[in-house]
């Protein structure tokens, strides 16, 4: 799993991120967030990556 | 109330054949006979063990409490039979009648709402001679096993003989049976427990089988109707017609149709399995016009357990009574048929002192691996089919929304992953691991038909000519259970056993290659026909060490 920043434009990645749930009840965020995980982790493919990068996303929870 | 007052129809009742209760010469018998192999339970891993001892000259006991195949009053509980399964039958000689009676399928459609989201077809992957699935009401299957025990081993199966103890010993276990006629005892060298989910003979040994109960709560429905559905599996995560949940669709035997209806998980069982509300759910899938009348109607929820040890001293466990998983994907009954399978060759050679004892620990080892591969599928189908909580149901509608735009996302939507042979992991029986060989055609034979004749290996000899295979097979079988065939390097068996590549390779890199085996190679095949080492320059001394690691023999001095 990187840690280290591999996004080419963070803050225009972000500024679409807020973007696309502009206008949705929060329920339909939620399930925009849902589908977008599935499309970036058939992206990523490797499932050691992706276990890596759902224990990291639980351990990061506020 | 609905404004019709449909009158609902009701087939009659199958009419299963029952057997006679013959008084045995042991009721009477002053001294207590013993038998190599008493298998107690008749159902399909009981029925396919005892099959397939008798064929291969084993005398056999089946202890059966009831007179008749199937559950008295109930419908078929199995009812899709997977190719490795139908493989074991064309050995024991049952497929022809399993064909000619049952529905050959292959194709499998997944549907939400309105949409088909996933299909598969699994002729794709099949070399074998038989197809990838019939499906066929179990009593069906029993009842021609039943049959061919009757030709192999008249009297072999006793009937309305139930046990009631069994004395576990190091030397075998002495059984005591109840019958229309008196009690007697009976010694087995070896027992095989086949009684099923709810075993007495494993729960009074007191073996934890980590049992657990699921929630999800379902309805069948069989049925004969007019309409013209295609002959497929279908599914659907969430059908119109049902409220949003789960239905299943399939054909069996004699033009009857499977409909299983996903049910709210606090429904009471009893209103939702009444003619009125059955009958209402099959309106809502068939329309108005249709005529029906139903087979069955019964409710059910699923439960799972796996037992540690499938051997306990001279005392074995198979199918249910061993282990017991969702319904998704056959994985039930098959394995059953597979435990069999992998049981019967062990103990026949055993018994006739051409294997050590310790063969028998493979059994163990190979099918509690596939029982415990076989739940954890099975169980991810379950979840997928029954989300726990608001955040489940989100992610399986990611899924389906996806799977109806893209192809990646249709591969996730999971109604259940189709029976296969299990791969074994790596042992000191097979080093490598063993996997499965289709009944693939091969010189106007086939891989089932050459392991056919009693209880022998198979070695394929790659590139060789006839007289090389001969002469090895005769030097080689005057000593061990083996026999040699030489096998075209360019023909379909040589092809699939390329595919086979990773599995079941004991020395050397290169052969085995993705595009077929190397010229020399040779494949040791066991008589379930699955693949126990491949040697990639074999001399007859390490085909000899292969062979004898495979039957648990001491190597040759």
């Amino acid at each position: 799993m990187k840690t280290d920043l591999h996004i080419g434009d963070p803050d225009g990645f972000y500024e679409a991120w807020v973007a696309a749930h502009d206008g949705l009840s929060e329920s339909e965020s939620a399930d925009l967030d849902a589908r977008l995980v599935l499309l970036l982790a058939n992206q990523v493919g490797d499932l050691q990556v992706l276990l890596d990068c759902i224990a990291a996303a639980r351990a990061a929870r506020g | 109330m609905t404004s019709t007052a449909e009158v609902w129809k009701f087939a009659p009742a199958y009419e299963l054949p029952s057997w006679p209760f013959v008084v045995p010469a042991d009721l009477a018998a002053r001294e207590r006979s013993r038998y190599p192999v008493v298998i107690a339970g008749g159902g399909l891993a009981g029925l396919t063990l005892a099959c397939d001892l008798a064929l291969r000259g084993i005398a056999v006991v089946v202890l059966d409490e009831d007179d008749t195949v199937g559950v008295r009053g109930a419908s078929s509980r199995g009812i899709c039979y997977a190719q490795k399964s139908l493989e074991i039958f064309d050995r024991l000689g049952v497929y022809e009648r399993i064909r000619a009676k049952g529905i050959t399928w292959s194709v499998g459609r997944t549907f939400s709402g309105a949409d088909e989201i996933y299909s598969f077809n699994l002729k794709d992957e099949s070399l074998s001679e038989q197809p990838p699935f019939i499906n066929l009401q179990q009593f069906y299957l029993e009842w021609f096993l039943v049959e061919r025990i009757g030709e192999l081993a008249p009297g072999a199966i006793r009937w309305k003989t139930k046990v009631v103890g069994v004395e576990h010993r190091d030397d075998g276990a002495v059984i005591e049976v109840e019958t229309p006629a008196g009690r007697y005892s009976l010694e087995a060298e070896w027992f095989v427990d086949a009684t099923g989910a709810n075993s007495r003979i494993r729960d009074e040994l007191g073996l934890e089988a980590h049992a657990s109960r699921h929630t999800d709560r379902w309805c069948i429905s069989d049925v004969r109707f007019k309409k013209p559905f295609a002959v497929e599996r279908w599914t659907w995560i969430d059908a119109p017609f049902n409220e949003g949940r789960g239905v299943w669709q399939h054909l069996m035997a004699d033009a009857v149709w499977r409909l299983d209806y996903q049910m709210d998980e606090h429904a009471d069982p009893e209103s939702i399995s009444r003619p009125e509300v059955a009958g209402a759910r099959l309106r809502e899938q068939l329309g108005p016009d249709v005529e029906f009348e139903f087979v069955w109607i019964g409710p059910y929820q699923y439960r799972d357990h796996l037992l540690d040890t499938f051997r306990v001293g001279r005392t074995i466990f198979i199918g249910d009574a061993a282990h017991v998983v969702c319904p998704f994907g056959a994985r039930g009954g098959n394995n059953g048929i597979q435990d069999a399978a992998n049981l019967g060759w062990k103990l026949a050679l055993v018994l006739r002192g051409e294997a050590g004892e310790s063969l028998v620990d493979s059994y163990q080892h190979e099918r509690h691996a596939a029982a415990a591969e076989n739940l954890r599928i099975t169980s991810r189908t379950a979840r997928f089919l029954a989300p726990r909580s608001a955040a489940e149901h989100r992610l399986r509608r990611a899924v389906v929304d996806l799977a109806r735009r893209h192809e990646f996302a249709r591969r996730l939507a999971n109604t259940g992953r189709m029976a296969q042979a299990n791969d074994y992991p790596p042992s000191p029986w097979a080093p490598a691991g063993a996997r499965s060989l289709q009944n693939v055609a091969v010189d106007g034979t086939s891989v089932v038909r050459l392991l056919a004749d009693g209880t022998r290996f198979l070695g394929l000899w790659v590139g060789a000519s006839r007289s090389e295979a001969a002469a090895l097979g005769d030097d080689l079988g005057a000593r061990l259970p083996i026999a040699v065939h030489a096998l075209d390097p360019a023909g379909a068996l040589a092809r699939h056993l390329g595919a086979h590549a990773g599995a079941g390779t004991v020395t050397g890199t290169g052969a085995g290659t993705r595009s077929g085996v190397g010229t020399g190679s040779f494949i040791l095949v066991r008589p379930d026909a699955y693949v126990a080492a491949r040697i990639d320059s074999p001399t007859p001394a390490t085909i000899e060490a292969a062979l004898r690691r495979a039957l648990s023999l001491e190597a040759a001095p």
